[in-house]
């Protein structure tokens, strides 16, 4: 007896316990099922082994699995694979921002499609572009992923002094369209490009509402990293007031293609150094 | 009356982190909240009373901020708070070696994050597993030894069990196994740790909620 537990402390402390083939005999020696002991070999104290290498082959996946299935209740996208190895942190953030968009659509629909519609229908429409016009119905969009990509293309402009500013200081009704910014409405379809583009144009127009550069730097340190201020406001000056922006695909739109789940934007290509000057006039 | 009991934990900091910490709860967004939560982490760490509070000190500072910045995602604090809390995880197999008050102490800590820290009302999916290999680590027969871990383990099954068992009842199942047969085969264990054991066996069989007898039988000698 005294044996079994001198065993198992050293097994348990050894992080390479699988290199002696115990698993099986580890507890089961001591059980009344121990002789088909297989029924016990799982063994998983250690969240970093359970990646790092197999065990008994079995029980890698039976605990794979259940962490698949347990993290996406809902739905099994391409997003819990990236969530499997992030920190946790962004892996809460993931979930928090999945949780609210899958709130929004059911809000989203119930709001334009009226009640009877909100039975789940998804999959019906794939997330490729195409038409982009406003019957809502038909062009809603309702892949996941594409709405999480533009969620947190959203949440970086929202994230942001000019936006806190803008929405104190002009109340909903009095903003007019093409001369206030306007959220892009994700759940529209559009096309990669358009959205990438009403987005840029989106937060282009919402620096209008900056700070004034001193205090920026004081408060505002951590949204302008992730928003990668500076970048933006180079452009500023290009797109002075563009009311319907979903079919300017101008200049800059191709540099803005790798953005989509990463935190900072990818630096826009200066097309007009001259504006340069003007950033924190 | 949060508050009140806040700030009497707040009393064991010197006075620079008083007011920083006392900031943190009213005006989040004021204060470097990165170094706020590497003082409440470290803190936890050290002493066992503020490990069992932190979660509550966490909550409020994570709404004040979310209030005033009207949006959950740029959560400064939450996110450092878990990626701190991760990367203690990592190492958890020294601590433990290196001294067991501080072993018990995160396990304490993550274990009362997990309690207060919800998104959309919901335990944070990303601590699940981590938390339960906490829980199994106390349950190995080396940790069985010792009272320190075994308390720590049963305490915050009483805390939390339901709700992890609700969220993974697979791996409430396998900790189980290893309480039961600690219980029944382990050597050497004290008395007391037997007690809490079978305390917790009942306490989980009875739908986490203890017989008003159970508790008779467990309670009643303490009051005397």
């Amino acid at each position: 007896m005294s044996d079994w537990i001198r065993d198992n402390r050293r097994d348990t402390l050894s992080r390479e316990h699988n290199k002696r083939s115990t698993s099986l005999s580890r507890w089961s020696n001591c059980r009344k099922r121990g002789i088909d002991g297989s029924l016990r070999a799982k063994r998983d104290t250690d969240g970093s082994d359970m990646v790092n290498n197999g065990h008994a082959d079995g029980s890698y996946r039976k605990s794979h699995n259940r962490h698949a299935s347990f993290t996406t209740p809902e739905s099994t996208g391409p997003v819990s694979s990236f969530i499997r190895q992030a920190d946790w942190g962004s892996q809460v953030e993931d979930d928090e921002m999945r949780r609210d968009v899958h709130r929004d659509v059911q809000r989203y629909r119930r709001r334009i499609l009226g009640p009877e519609v909100t039975q789940r229908e998804r999959k019906t429409s794939s997330g490729s572009s195409g038409s982009c016009d406003s019957r809502e119905g038909e062009t809603m969009e309702t892949d996941e992923a594409v709405l999480l990509r533009r969620q947190k293309q959203i949440n970086y402009g929202k994230n942001t002094l000019a936006y806190d500013r803008y929405i104190s200081e002009v109340p909903k009704h009095m903003r007019q369209p093409g001369v206030h910014p306007k959220t892009p409405n994700k759940f529209r379809k559009y096309s990669r490009r358009s959205w990438d583009q009403q987005i840029k144009l989106w937060k282009v127009k919402l620096h209008a509402w900056d700070p004034p550069a001193k205090n920026a730097q004081d408060k505002g340190l951590n949204n302008i990293e992730e928003l990668g201020l500076d970048d933006v406001m180079e452009v500023e000056l290009d797109f002075p007031t563009l009311s319907d922006s979903k079919d300017t695909t101008a200049t800059n739109s191709l540099s803005l293609e790798g953005e989509d789940c990463l935190g900072t934007p990818v630096k826009i290509q200066k097309t007009e150094p001259t504006a340069e000057p003007a950033c924190y006039s | 009356m949060e508050n009140s009991s806040d700030e009497y934990r707040i009393q064991s900091f010197d006075l620079d982190t008083q007011m920083l910490l006392k900031t943190a709860l009213k005006d989040p967004s004021s204060v470097n909240l990165d170094k706020v939560s590497n003082i409440i982490v470290d803190q936890s760490l050290k002493d066992p009373v503020f490990s069992k509070e932190a979660g509550r000190i966490c909550y409020t500072i994570v709404q004040v901020h979310n209030a005033e910045t009207k949006q959950g995602n740029g959560n400064v604090f939450r996110r450092n708070l878990l990626n701190r809390l991760q990367q203690e995880f990592k190492d958890r197999e020294e601590t433990r070696g290196r001294s067991l008050q501080e072993w018990v102490c995160y396990v304490t800590f993550i274990c009362n994050i997990f309690d207060y820290l919800k998104v959309n009302n919901m335990p944070m999916v990303a601590l699940v597993h981590p938390v339960y290999d906490c829980l199994m680590r106390l349950a190995q027969p080396d940790a069985l030894m010792n009272e320190e871990e075994v308390d720590c383990l049963v305490l915050q099954l009483h805390r939390i069990g339901e709700q992890l068992e609700k969220v993974n009842s697979q791996r409430m199942d396998e900790l189980f196994f290893l309480l039961r047969d600690g219980f029944l085969l382990q050597e050497g264990l004290t008395s007391m740790s037997r007690l809490l054991l079978l305390e917790i066996l009942e306490f989980r069989a009875g739908g986490w909620l203890l017989s008003s007898t159970a508790h008779k039988y467990y309670y009643s000698e303490i009051a005397d």
